[in-house]
């Protein structure tokens, strides 16, 4: 106890000074009372003492922990405890609270008319994540799509995501921002490293407008039992802006009205979950669907009440170095009838229905360490206007037809994130589209 | 003054950063340690300090990364006089954040378990499913335990399996070397 006492009376003494020195070289306040003066001290005498507190208790659990030196003929570890050790901090790397990651892709595409080859720099993308504590952070992408981005060129810069993310429990948690939507096996899985094919599906690119993300609150689970779900809320499209004269909603007809978080109209509020299976090691079964209505209380609008509403049922098996998937995928835009009537004449009109299905088979094979080749084959279905409402027949396009893609190529990794492909692709209904496709990509 | 204030609090937010940047810790290696070795009657926890020969043994067969070079927790079971495994404790990047796991490993080299001890990603949680992890047991440092190979991958979280899976082989490496040298 004597050296406390001496410890303490000198850190009163020296503090009396400091403060009395402080407060008069401020000379902007009155000056403490000796008896305020007393009282802060003694504060600080406490804090002191449960610093060294902690600190003994630190020691005391190094002490219990052995060191074993890397020499292999020395001493084993003291005698076995009794019961189990206090845990000391784990001898393992720490991790920083803020990490920037990237991907990025160029590829080649070259058409049967080889003069319209073209390269391009298709996305360059920065992440940005920060761990708030324990269990919020923020989660943040901004991609750069083909390279150059102003008024007078044809790049876009845009954030992809941007929430924050809170954990409720082990097993529960939420999220709030812009998201991307838990619909397909490619919206959540973006990274070229991610799928084979120097260009994303076609399924998962007109049906599904891969990335597709809404602004919103979502909840998730994920079980022991392999289960694992999302249910979220929040904008939709907005069909005002359809554009009748332009092909874009007949490449792909959600793609062309969705909002993106850019000043959205948000009158009306849409729904979305998806439900996923692991419970097997390598099987993956799941579906999802979203609905909403996206009249958007537009003034004069000629469809107030249309919804959208589009589902997808998938499937992923990976036996040993095998990679194969399925999808099955259904959307439609309802109430749309008058609006149709608006564009009678218009050559793309709103669809009632589209759908799509692929089904892909990769075999990963393992050249050397990391160095992964990976021969695959896709073919995919997809109908971005099987049947159109309102359209009275001459001025009803009808079924517009089923494109059918054939994609056979390999992907060259050489480790997990750095991936070189080729491939060809060939179509069953515009066969001007058959390519030869390149492609380089990363992601870290 | 002002910017005193500012410093000194940047000062504790700093110092106080490591004990925030923590998840949700799921099961502790205590718990994996008692549910893997039911008849230990004591375990004790040493630090080990790998020596350069072990992680030259180690890389020549996972090769890069090779084995982390900094101190290993480990938690050492023992029957009586007799060690009859141990638990090595460790951390592997999965996409972006750590992944805190431990391996437990019997006497006979083989693994009797592997428990993600915290799992910070926004995706790719399945390496905690029981299912997933349970591909482990049984196998030993004679194993492939490759993904692709005698593990499974796992669809939207390929990094993070890959990056469990090449650890629990680099500590089942580690923890063989410690056992046959006599050092737990």
């Amino acid at each position: 106890m004597r050296p406390n006492f001496h410890l303490q009376t000198v850190c009163r003494a020296a503090g009396f000074a400091a403060l009395w020195l402080a407060a008069a070289a401020a000379n902007a306040q009155p000056l403490p009372t000796p008896e305020q003066l007393v009282q802060r001290l003694d504060a600080l005498a406490q804090e002191l003492e449960r610093v060294k507190a902690q600190l003994q208790q630190l020691r005391e659990s190094r002490d219990r922990a052995t060191t074993v030196p890397p020499q292999a003929d020395a001493a084993a570890a003291p005698a076995a405890a009794a019961a189990m050790p206090a845990a000391v901090a784990p001898a393992a790397p720490s991790e920083p609270s803020t990490v920037i990651s990237s991907y990025g892709e160029i590829n080649v595409n070259r058409p049967k008319n080889g003069s319209n080859t073209r390269a391009d720099l298709a996305r360059f993308v920065i992440a940005l994540q920060h761990r708030f504590d324990e269990k919020t952070k923020m989660v943040s992408e901004l991609e750069i799509e083909h390279a150059v981005s102003s008024a007078d060129d044809r790049g876009e810069a845009e954030v992809e995501q941007l929430y924050l993310e809170h954990r409720l429990t082990d097993t529960y948690g939420a999220r709030a921002g812009l998201t991307l939507v838990p619909i397909g096996l490619l919206n959540t899985n973006h990274e070229p490293t991610a799928y084979y094919g120097v260009e994303r599906n076609f399924v998962e690119t007109a049906i599904i407008p891969t990335t597709w993300r809404e602004g919103g609150f979502q909840i998730f689970g994920e079980h022991d039992n392999g289960v694992s779900w999302i249910a979220g809320v929040g904008t939709g499209f907005d069909l005002s802006k359809w554009d009748a004269t332009s092909s874009e909603g007949r490449e792909s007809p959600l793609g062309s009205i969705h909002q993106e978080l850019q000043l959205a109209k948000a009158h009306d509020v849409s729904v979305y979950g998806n439900v996923e299976w692991r419970g097997v090691p390598g099987l993956r079964l799941g579906g999802g669907g979203f609905t909403g209505k996206v009249g958007q209380a537009t003034p004069g609008f000629a469809a107030p009440d249309a919804r959208v509403t589009l589902w997808d049922v998938h499937a992923k098996w990976m036996p040993g170095p095998w990679d194969l998937s399925a999808l099955y995928t259904k959307g439609a835009i309802t109430g749309a009838g008058d609006l149709n009537l608006t564009f009678a004449g218009q050559p793309f009109p709103v669809p009632r229905s589209f759908d799509g299905w692929y089904a892909q088979a990769a075999y990963r094979w393992q050249v050397k360490g990391d160095v992964v080749l990976a021969p695959f084959a896709r073919y995919e279905r997809f109908n971005t206007g099987r049947s159109f409402d309102g359209l009275p027949e001459g001025l009803n396009p009808g079924n517009v037809g089923t494109e059918g893609v054939a994609t056979l190529g390999a992907s060259f990794y050489l480790n997990p994130n750095v991936v070189f492909k080729a491939d060809v692709q060939r179509f069953r209904l515009n066969k001007d589209n058959d390519r030869f496709n390149l492609g380089v990509g990363y992601s870290f | 003054m002002a910017h005193l204030r500012w410093l000194s609090a940047s000062s504790g937010i700093l110092l106080a950063a490591p004990a925030f940047v923590q998840a949700a810790q799921y099961a502790t290696a205590e718990e994996t340690a008692r549910r893997s070795f039911p008849e230990a009657t004591a375990f004790r926890e040493v630090l080990v300090q790998p020596s350069t020969d072990d992680v030259s043994a180690v890389a020549a067969v996972v090769g890069k990364p090779g084995l982390r070079a900094t101190p290993w927790r480990i938690l050492v079971a023992s029957r009586g006089a007799e060690v009859i495994g141990a638990v090595a404790i460790d951390s592997v990047v999965g996409k972006l954040e750590l992944i805190d796991y431990a391996v437990a490993v019997g006497a006979d080299g083989k693994i009797r378990d592997v428990e993600i001890l915290a799992y910070r990603e926004s995706h790719g949680y399945e390496v905690k499913l029981p299912a997933w992890r349970r591909q482990f047991v049984g196998k030993g440092a004679d194993a492939s335990l490759r993904v692709g190979d005698d593990i499974a991958n796992i669809s939207g979280a390929t990094l993070s399996c890959v990056h469990v899976t090449d650890g629990v082989r680099r500590s089942v490496l580690y923890v063989a070397r410690l056992q046959a040298s006599g050092r737990l």
